[in-house]
């Protein structure tokens, strides 16, 4: 039965290619937007690896102001940590969790070189924002001597560079004049949200003449309101008349990286909706015009003793044929991808898409085909051959 | 002749409702997508609240600075003294206005925190964008030479600020990081979709924290150029560039090594595609990608109902022979189909008009744009009616071809 109904198909390939092309896109553009979805929900499962409840952003921009920014900067750290209400402070690079900046640079020790996130904070930053210490400690004032800058990795960061190697106390090289100090490291730290993928990290200590970072992350105790963020707004603007001051909630500036996330997911599934409605109604009007053109031998056949359920498993196994051709076509396309390791994305999630891809497809095609696939088993015999 | 072939028509759509059901609900679908997509365009680029002046206005948005081997390159908005000394300048055009990029901060009140959309701009914004001013009046001149703490406030801002949407404001203060600026008018909000003229409060360029006293050639402004006429916007541009043209080299390094500067006063449409494709070849491709996607939009469920049109009309072989039999000419049957099948498109186009309003109606309603106007206004309409006839053109043609070909002995004998 299988080699009849691959035999009736090749002989008519050139009819159906429009088809055949239309099932090879959308099993294509599934295949794209499945692995896309794969692999944001296996990230999402990733812990993010810190805190954001009640951690507030102080944005300070100095705008005109350019008479001693190290010291006044200074000056805020001490008046925030000064309030009840404030749990923790910690001064941090324009690249905060959850924002839109980023740097990030080459780093290199003994030839392996590893592009890492660079972040700068101080010394309260693993208590603002709860950044657990798998190995050495956290950087304090005293580890900034001369020509060695104190920093502190990730385990991602570790693995590429060290591999099995003791990281603590290694000096790895900043400039000509400076040096790096591995003093700790943490687990992970993906400040792009839960959907970004774990990537090599570095905190480096803030010097204290540095007039150039200027965010203020702030722990405030849970329950802290807006009259406490209008009573800070208004103290900063007292010491720091002309200079910006805006204050964001880190977990509503996460939701908005969700959001930017969600876009290209919605918008290739949009696509592939398109897609899938043209491949069912191109397959309403195949079946419709090729049932319409072989009454004759369905009545003949039905003559003959084929029962109902016979006559639409032929029909529907024909379009399975169909659907099976370009999905042969796509995997050899697709297959590329979990082999070749494209985007160093895991073969699990391509795999995982593939599957998922196939399977939707011929859901489809099957819903598609068993509404005219019926009608055709419905001919009755007498009516079909009495028409020749 | 024509009441007669719609009557049929009629008849033998009703003959199989599934069929004509999965017909109608193809050519829906589509031409709904497309008017949502159409009403969504010119919504974006249209002259619309408050930009009105759009087709005769250009916009200077974008500066970029490279070296002549382009190894380093910086682009952004410009600084306000740039625009003052290139674009405020110009003798050609009627009005130049030079404002701010949206930035952002908070005002506290009552407990409450409000997130602000903050802009600088001088006097001549509001005369070059046509802002409703539901109370008060614009800041002048002379709030500007004072550097007044003054500003305008949208009509949103004023209901979550002062709580009562309906007493008059004017002459009350809102406070933003510690200074207090008096409220001088109240104006109907746009939509945040028009980047250029969106924001909640907008202050006078003198009012603090608005840098514009940066020198150098970048910062965070940006100039609308609003001309006479259209006739006059090329002799603007070209006005404007040779402007930009007698820069000295000493000021094009603007303190990097920078040797190149490009900057255009484009009308927004431009501007827009510009932000995308740099180059003319990039330019192409662009229009290139968004031509092929329309086509495809459009052709592929087209080319699919085609077989579901051919075996609607396969049914009336009989009929189709019997009329040849009697001396139809094969061009009478073919416009027939082509009736038929322009017939049961405007049907699927008046579902699809239907539909486009019902969404259209959601999507300013859901709040998901604050003060979306989507609308279906003429141009919309016109482009889709014009779209529904290319639709059963492209669907209609070719059934109806091969069957108003079809011998008379094979039409009988089925």
């Amino acid at each position: 039965m299988l080699r009849h109904l691959f035999k009736l198909i090749w002989n008519k390939k050139g009819t159906h290619s429009l088809l055949i092309i239309e099932i090879w896109a959308s099993f294509m553009v599934l295949f794209g937007v499945l692995s896309l979805i794969a692999y944001n929900v296996n990230n999402y499962l990733d812990p993010i690896g810190f805190e954001y409840q009640s951690v507030w952003n102080l944005d300070l921009s100095h705008n005109q102001d350019t008479v001693e920014v190290a010291a006044k900067i200074q000056r805020i750290l001490q008046r925030v940590k000064s309030y009840p209400e404030v749990q923790s402070v910690s001064r941090m690079s324009s690249n905060t969790p959850f924002s839109a900046n980023q740097m990030n640079n080459s780093v290199a020790y003994n030839k392996i070189s590893v592009l890492t996130d660079q972040y700068r904070s101080d010394e309260n930053m693993s208590t603002t924002l709860n950044l657990p210490i798998i190995a050495g400690r956290w950087y304090k004032k005293e580890d900034m001597v001369s020509k060695s800058v104190p920093i502190v990795i990730n385990s991602r960061f570790k693995e590429k560079m060290f591999g099995n190697e003791n990281p603590l106390g290694k000096l790895i090289k900043k400039d000509d004049k400076t040096f790096f100090k591995v003093i700790g490291v943490i687990d992970k730290f993906k400040a792009k949200g839960e959907f970004m993928t774990d990537a090599p990290a570095m905190f480096e200590m803030i010097s204290s003449d540095n007039d150039w970072d200027s965010n203020i992350l702030i722990k405030v105790k849970p329950g802290t309101d807006a009259d406490f963020e209008a009573k800070l707004v208004k103290d900063v603007a007292v010491m720091l008349p002309g200079w910006g001051i805006e204050v964001s909630y880190l977990n509503e500036s996460r939701e908005n990286r969700h959001k930017l996330t969600l876009v290209p997911v919605i918008i290739f599934l949009i696509i592939s909706g398109f897609l899938l409605t043209n491949v069912a109604l191109g397959l309403f009007g195949i079946l419709n015009l090729s049932i319409a053109r072989r009454r004759g031998e369905i009545g003949l056949r039905r003559a003959m003793g084929a029962t109902e359920g016979k006559v639409a498993i032929q029909f529907l196994g024909e379009i399975w044929v169909l659907a099976a051709f370009s999905m042969i076509i796509g995997l050899v396309f697709a297959i590329q991808f979990p082999i070749m390791n494209v985007f160093d994305i895991a073969s699990g999630i391509y795999i995982t898409a593939i599957i998922a891809a196939s399977i939707i497809i011929f859901l489809i095609v099957t819903l598609c085909a068993w509404y005219p696939s019926r009608q055709a088993s419905r001919i009755h015999p007498a009516v079909a051959l009495h028409e020749e | 002749m024509l009441l007669n072939y719609i009557k049929i028509a009629w008849k033998v759509l009703l003959r199989h409702p599934f069929y004509t059901f999965i017909t109608l609900f193809g050519i829906s679908l589509t031409l709904t997508v497309l008017m949502v997509l159409t009403s969504f365009l010119d919504h974006l680029f249209g002259p619309h609240y408050p930009e009105n002046n759009r087709s005769r206005s250009l916009y200077i948005a974008n500066v970029l600075q490279t070296d002549s081997a382009q190894s380093s390159m910086s682009s952004g908005p410009a600084s306000f003294n740039f625009l003052k000394k290139y674009a405020k300048s110009l003798k050609t055009p009627e009005k130049v206005t030079v404002m701010s990029n949206f930035s952002f901060s908070n005002t506290y009140i009552n407990g409450k925190k409000i997130k602000l959309n903050t802009k600088y701009t001088d006097t001549e914004f509001w005369e070059v964008t046509n802002f409703d001013f539901l109370e008060g009046k614009p800041y002048t001149i002379q709030n500007i030479n004072n550097g007044d703490h003054v500003a305008v406030i949208t009509d949103a801002l004023r209901k979550q600020y002062f709580d009562d949407g309906s007493q008059p404001v004017v002459g009350k203060s809102i406070e933003v990081e510690n200074i207090k600026y008096r409220i001088i008018g109240v104006i109907k909000g746009s939509p945040v979709t028009r980047i250029y003229t969106y924001g909640d409060i907008y202050f006078p360029y003198t009012a603090p924290k608005s840098n514009y006293e940066n020198k150098g050639m970048r910062g965070s402004y940006i100039a609308i150029v609003l001309a006479k006429s259209q006739s006059d916007m090329a002799a603007i541009q070209s006005e404007f560039d040779s402007g930009i043209a007698r820069i000295p080299n000493a000021e094009i390094s603007d303190g990097r090594q920078f040797t190149k500067l490009v900057v255009k006063a484009e009308n927004y449409f431009d501007h827009f595609v510009n932000t995308f494709a740099r180059n003319d070849s990039q330019r192409f491709l662009f229009y290139a990608v968004i031509v092929f996607v329309i086509l495809m939009f459009m052709g592929l469920p087209a080319i699919n109902l085609i077989n579901v049109n051919v075996s609607r009309i396969l049914e009336r072989a009989s009929e189709i022979g019997v009329r040849k039999a009697f001396g139809a000419p094969s061009k009478a049957l073919l416009w027939q189909f082509i009736v038929e099948n322009i017939f049961i498109t405007f049907i699927g186009g008046m579902f699809a008009l239907i539909l486009s309003f019902l969404i259209i109606y959601l999507i300013n309603t859901s709040g998901w744009i604050a003060y979306a106007d989507l609308t279906i206004n003429f141009t919309v309409f016109f482009v889709s009616v014009f779209v529904c006839l290319v639709f059963g053109l492209l669907s209609g043609v070719l059934p109806a071809f091969r069957m108003s070909k079809l011998k008379i002995v094979d039409a009988l004998k089925a």
